[in-house]
């Protein structure tokens, strides 16, 4: 008896669980139809003929499919589709890449180094669909804006220039190793407290490679963490265009920012010389843009192999992640060096930080667009 | 005697908060504020500046606020009719109705964070229309939230009568929609004032917070994110103002529309 009252209870409950959720079970299945409509229109026109990027472009931005994390990464996408005419809007991606994988979002942002393999590749938190999909590079797009960069505040960088440059010295030098060892830089970051599966760090550590080693046109680039003029021009040009700031005062500094005043090549340059005294200051931190992963595995590699402490630098590298303000974090002294994309440098400037930038560590963009063929 | 206590009363009551609050701004102002919290002008930017971005992007933040409002207003309207019913069938069926309504609370423990996701997900099917499909998301979160605060405060109004009432319902042979018109609603009004002073705020909040995760990119609490992402603290502050404006007006209109409500009620009875 009391075993039935408590099961009624049980059957009770669940009742008015489902009726609370009644609305949006309906509403579900009265759009189903709807729905189902037009994903067999859209996949029709997909096999009729091979498409071109243009058409693809033109077609998921019609559609309002287009999808990015917005948050200050979506200016190349802006860009984009302003150059083929289109409208710059844009869907919110979340975090991961179900909304590609569920057709909502058909042209979805994608990093080479790590959503997109995210999307190939079968391994741990894979999607698996190999080659079945393909990209559309900003680079050959002419809209590439540079990202992962070296900064600091131009009053540390006075005050401390020999610490900067022992620091872009053995950050470079840990690039340099990494690059020609991704296999153990990747094991290296995935000891150092990796946020990704080794199988996805070993794949990163190989396309972060290319994007170090490569400018926006394809050549190979042999110095590392250096600031190629005519990229980062384009970056700074694409940013006054395409980052939209609400604070007037804001948005006209950043239509008079010149290359000068969001960058300085001396102290990339005499690092490179290994000219440079006794650091000024020794113990030192570096905020990341995001995780531990192999996006910075130069800084991870530098540290674990006594790059730094060659230079009489020690270092802490402090994770980001989520979101974590690595231009407010180097701006009110919280760490001393960060790692941030130019574009969002640029905007933290304009709203009127002193923000520098001392190397140029990834010489093209990472960002691309991934379609399902 | 009982004049002067009143006014003493709307002293304390309004005066000293009001007091506070210029204090607050004058030491903001002159940076006095910015020195006691070890902060800058640059996370914290003087009123002054935020209320010139309000100024100049008026049209674009009354955009946001719509959207947002909407949400809100939406969610709390469903969330409280649907707590309500799950406090009328938990009173129907008294046996199961506390263990029922405790599960319906439970959703209340439920953080946001965890809820706006999980919700973006489900509604994918609803419109093919991002905007559409993405409100649904952001209604369903404030119904989940509002419903919980407003099922466990009804359920008591509806429950816990006025001694013999009850017993003078039965002597009158009244029927069970009788007794509930009569007497189980209006003793449930204050409490549903009750459940809505926790649930206007939180459908604010909650509209803000799902809209983080949504699709479609609109809202006060968007263009918070946004502002903060990309360093512009000042505009980030523009619209922390407008988000506490669009809550205490919410929370205004609830307090007016009690008084009224409640003082209609007792001179009925």
């Amino acid at each position: 008896m009391k075993n039935l009252r408590k099961t009624m209870a049980f059957i009770a409950a669940m009742t008015m669980l489902t009726g609370a959720f009644a609305s949006c079970g309906s509403s579900e299945n009265s759009s189903e139809a709807g729905k189902s409509t037009v994903s067999e229109s859209s996949s029709s026109s997909g096999q009729t003929a091979e498409m071109s990027d243009s058409d693809r472009i033109v077609a998921a931005a019609q559609a309002g499919k287009v999808g990015n994390w917005g948050l200050g990464n979506e200016y190349e996408i802006l860009a984009l589709l302003t150059k083929y005419g289109q409208k710059t809007e844009y869907l919110s991606q979340a975090f991961d890449m179900d909304g590609f994988d569920d057709d909502s979002i058909t042209l979805a942002s994608a990093m080479t180094y790590n959503e997109l393999g995210l999307v190939k590749n079968d391994y741990e938190g894979g999607y698996g669909y190999g080659d079945t999909v393909g990209i559309i590079d900003m680079n050959n797009e002419g809209v590439a804006m540079l990202e992962d960069n070296l900064f600091c505040t131009k009053e540390f960088a006075e005050k401390n220039p020999n610490t900067v440059k022992a620091f872009i010295s053995a950050s470079m030098k840990g690039w340099e190793y990494a690059c020609e060892n991704p296999e153990e830089a990747a094991q290296i970051v995935f000891e150092a407290g990796s946020s990704v599966s080794s199988d996805h760090q070993a794949y990163m550590a190989s396309e972060v490679k290319k994007l170090v080693e490569t400018d926006t046109k394809g050549n190979t680039v042999n110095e590392y963490g250096k600031m190629d003029e005519e990229a980062m021009q384009q970056t700074l040009d694409l940013a006054k265009e395409y980052i939209s700031l609400d604070d007037s005062t804001a948005a006209s500094k950043l239509q008079t920012l010149t290359l000068d005043d969001i960058r300085d090549t001396s102290y990339w340059e005499d690092a490179s010389a290994d000219d440079f005294g006794d650091p000024e200051k020794t113990s030192v931190s570096v905020q990341l843009k995001w995780l531990p992963q192999c996006q910075f595995m130069g800084y991870y590699v530098a540290k674990a192999k006594g790059y730094y402490d060659e230079v009489g630098l020690d270092v802490d590298i402090v994770s980001g992640g989520g979101d974590i303000g690595e231009t407010t974090a180097v701006n009110n002294s919280t760490v001393d060096f960060g790692v941030t994309w130019v574009s969002n440098l640029i905007s933290a400037d304009a709203g009127g930080m002193d923000l520098l930038e001392i190397a140029q560590v990834y010489q093209r963009s990472g960002l691309v667009l991934v379609y399902k063929k | 005697m009982l004049h002067s206590k009143k006014v003493r009363s709307g002293v304390t009551n309004i005066g000293c908060p009001l007091l506070f609050g210029a204090a607050l701004v004058a030491s903001w102002q002159t940076g006095l504020l910015h020195k006691i919290l070890k902060t800058d002008e640059y996370i914290l930017p003087y009123p002054m500046r935020i209320i010139d971005i309000m100024k100049e992007n008026s049209d674009k933040i009354m955009l946001n606020v719509n959207a947002s409002v909407k949400v809100a207003l939406i969610g709390l309207l469903l969330g409280s009719v649907l707590g309500y019913l799950i406090a009328i069938i938990a009173t129907v069926f008294p046996k199961y109705g506390s263990g029922g309504l405790t599960i319906v609370s439970a959703f209340n423990a439920i953080p946001i964070v965890a809820l706006a996701p999980v919700f973006i997900n489900w509604t994918k099917d609803v419109s093919d229309i991002a905007e559409e499909r993405s409100m649904a998301a952001k209604i369903l979160v404030v119904t989940v939230t509002s419903m919980a605060a407003m099922s466990v405060n009804a359920y008591r109004g509806l429950t816990e009568l006025p001694p013999f009432s009850e017993d003078l319902m039965k002597t009158y042979a009244a029927g069970r929609l009788t007794e509930f018109f009569k007497l189980r609603f209006p003793n449930s009004v204050p409490y549903i004032f009750t459940a809505l002073r926790v649930s206007v705020p939180g459908s604010v909040i909650g509209a803000l917070v799902s809209e983080y995760f949504a699709e479609y990119i609109i809202g006060v609490g968007r263009q918070i994110r946004e502002n903060i992402l990309i360093a512009q603290y000042a505009t980030a502050w523009a619209y922390i103002v407008t988000a506490c404006i669009i809550g205490i007006v919410m929370y205004a209109i609830l307090m007016l529309a009690e008084s009224i409500i409640l003082k209609a009620c007792l001179h009925r009875t």
